[in-house]
């Protein structure tokens, strides 16, 4: 792996020159204070001091709906029109590890052309992060990104040391190369480990990963689960901020006029109460105490016993997301029987007070 | 030459008349609307409506007098089919947020004084579903131009209506709107049910729960949760029932029920 100095002042220079032809996507901040991954149009919209934005960067691979086929009545015709070619720039080490979990998704039984397709169109540039008090990376080993990019920018004080991590990266650079200065200093090494050392010691919250397989297990008839239930909106949020989710449902949408249809593809999530509706009306998961079970199995330990790694790389969304409080940090608490300061404890005991 | 097209009618009772309206507006597919059926009754825009045999009539509004209830059930006897159209016929609407009947009687007083209704008399608001079956439900305020092409479109190739079962914190999510409700704002978005875009938290106003109840809400919850956000009892229940009509009561009665 090959890495490089680049001057800040370089920055937007260097991606207007490489994102010709191509969408460049980043994050930017919304009014009132949120970030959101957009297109950018004119470079002072991004936004790099940023933690995390509020929907994870799969939207940029299948938006929350989008056309799979049009079907008439004697063909399908494939629609590939959500693929075009794209940069994300921004992205910090969590977000770039669930791509990769979404790459292992999406090619593992049955490759899937429409994420596929948008995955290949799409370079990967990475940015460092500082955590605040919702991020668990260290604790998901999310927090160092070692693969899944094409380039990464390490901030420093006045430069980015930026690292190389694919041939299609290493092609981007060659378009400035008076841009890139290959003289790494002593200098720039230890500022970057002094750096290293001081984001380490900036993370306030740790979840033992490692436990949880074991604790779902054992606490899979837990009264928690009953609780969780009671207090949760069931409003499908946590699954829709959620980078590693992947769950969709298909639906038509005929045309009025001519004898065809749209064959169309959402997001769905888990904790929704349709989710687990089947033909006839029947719903085998209808209590949303077994639907959050679905949903931290997934996260905590299915994934786990099958991939050897979390599906949850510790993101933060869900705890800034959940009006109720029922995310991965208070969910894995309680199963670590530790006490927890939620909603959804307060409310278990106010109702049966 | 013999029409086979299907017969449909437009039928308004008491309300805004915006779902009807939201039909006239569709003005990209409204001519195909209307060579797709036969409209045999629209009154906003048409004249020489009859009132013959229906494969289906969608009724906007909710039934406030005793003249609308026949008129009502008249509609019933010639449709196949009954479409609730929109949060007036479905639910009742704003006009039927005064659940307590004596409540009802007391506003009418103040409103009305001593006058005599010699033309029909008035009864408290009610969702259409109260006086007779309803085959399909579409609420909205007004309904969603897209639900109800959606809709259309299916009843005309023969195919069931799709059902919209989510909340409007998953279109608001979509919309990447910070959650108003976490924010500490009264806003309903868990407890309704999804089809009008999140277009109040989208301007950051707090959802108004004008769809309706979402099935499967979880008013409880949402309840003390606001409680907890220091919101009054009274403050809560007033705004969940503003559109809710009668069909919040049984989540009331529930609530009630709770040991506080």
């Amino acid at each position: 792996m090959r890495i490089f100095k680049l001057k800040k002042e370089y920055l937007f220079p260097f991606l207007e020159s490489i994102s010709e032809g191509a969408d460049l996507w980043a994050p930017t901040k919304k009014p009132e204070g949120k970030h959101s991954f957009q297109i950018i149009k004119d470079f002072s919209q991004i936004d790099l001091d940023y933690t995390r934005t509020i929907l994870p960067p799969r939207k940029i691979f299948l938006p929350p709906s989008f056309n799979m086929f049009k079907a008439t009545e004697k063909k399908y015709e494939a629609d590939f029109s959500h693929v075009t070619e794209k940069i994300i720039f921004g992205l910090h080490p969590c977000d770039i590890h669930a791509i990769l979990i979404m790459d292992q998704f999406y090619k593992h039984h049955y490759n899937d052309p429409y994420y596929i397709e948008a995955r290949n169109n799409t370079l990967i540039l990475g940015h460092s992060c500082w955590p605040d008090e919702h991020c668990l990376c260290k604790s998901a080993g999310t927090d160092i990104i070692e693969e899944g990019y094409d380039l990464f920018f390490s901030e420093l004080e006045k430069e980015y040391l930026v690292w190389i991590g694919s041939s299609k990266g290493d092609d981007l650079i060659r378009r400035k190369p008076d841009f890139f200065d290959e003289n790494i200093t002593d200098k720039d090494i230890q500022k970057y480990i002094e750096w290293r050392e001081e984001k380490d010691k900036a993370f306030s919250v740790s979840i033992d990963f490692k436990n949880m397989p074991d604790l779902m297990e054992l606490k899979y008839q837990d009264p928690l689960w009953e609780k969780l239930g009671q207090a949760c909106l069931a409003c499908g949020s946590c699954s829709n901020v959620c980078p590693t989710c992947n769950c969709y449902n298909i639906n038509d949408k005929p045309f009025l006029t001519e004898n065809a249809s749209h064959i169309s593809r959402c997001w769905d999530a888990c904790t929704l109460e349709s989710y687990s509706e089947v033909a006839g009306g029947e719903n085998f998961r209808e209590a949303r105490s077994l639907r959050l079970k679905l949903y931290y199995t997934h996260k905590l330990q299915a994934y786990i016993s099958k991939y050897g790694k979390p599906a949850c790389v510790g993101c933060g969304r869900c705890i800034e997301t959940c009006p109720v409080d029922i995310n991965i940090k208070t969910v894995a608490q309680s199963l670590d029987n530790e006490t927890v300061d939620a909603f959804w404890d307060r409310f278990a005991k106010e109702v049966t007070k | 030459m013999k029409n086979d097209k299907l017969k449909i009618g437009f039928y308004e009772l008491t309300g805004c008349a915006g779902d009807c309206l939201l039909v006239t507006d569709c003005e990209m597919e409204l001519i195909d609307i209307f060579n797709a059926v036969d409209i045999q009754s629209f009154a906003m825009v048409m004249s020489n409506n009859t009132d013959g045999e229906l494969d289906l009539a969608l009724v906007e509004g909710s039934v406030t007098t005793e003249k609308e209830i026949e008129e009502l059930k008249d509609i019933r006897k010639r449709a196949k089919a009954v479409v609730a159209f929109g949060t007036c016929a479905v639910l009742g609407g704003v006009q039927a947020r005064f659940i307590d009947p004596k409540e009802w009687e007391k506003n009418l007083k103040i409103v009305y004084g001593n006058t005599e209704f010699t033309h029909t008399k008035p009864v408290q608001s009610k969702p259409i579903d109260a006086f007779i079956d309803v085959d399909f439900y579409l609420p909205g305020c007004p309904v969603s131009k897209e639900q109800f092409l959606n809709f259309f479109t299916r009843i005309l190739k023969g195919n069931p209506p799709e059902h919209y079962p989510n909340p409007v914190c998953v279109t608001c999510k979509y919309n990447e709107n910070d959650c108003l409700l976490k924010k500490g704002e009264l806003c309903l978005g868990p407890l309704t049910a999804d089809g009008c875009g999140s277009i109040c938290p989208n301007h950051n106003i707090p959802c108004n729960g004008c769809w309706g109840p979402v099935e499967g809400a979880n008013v409880t919850s949402e309840f003390y949760l606001l409680k907890e956000k220091g919101f009054s009892v009274d403050e809560i229940k007033k705004k969940m029932a503003n559109f809710s009509g009668t069909k919040i009561t049984d989540y009331f009665q529930q609530l009630d029920k709770e040991p506080k």
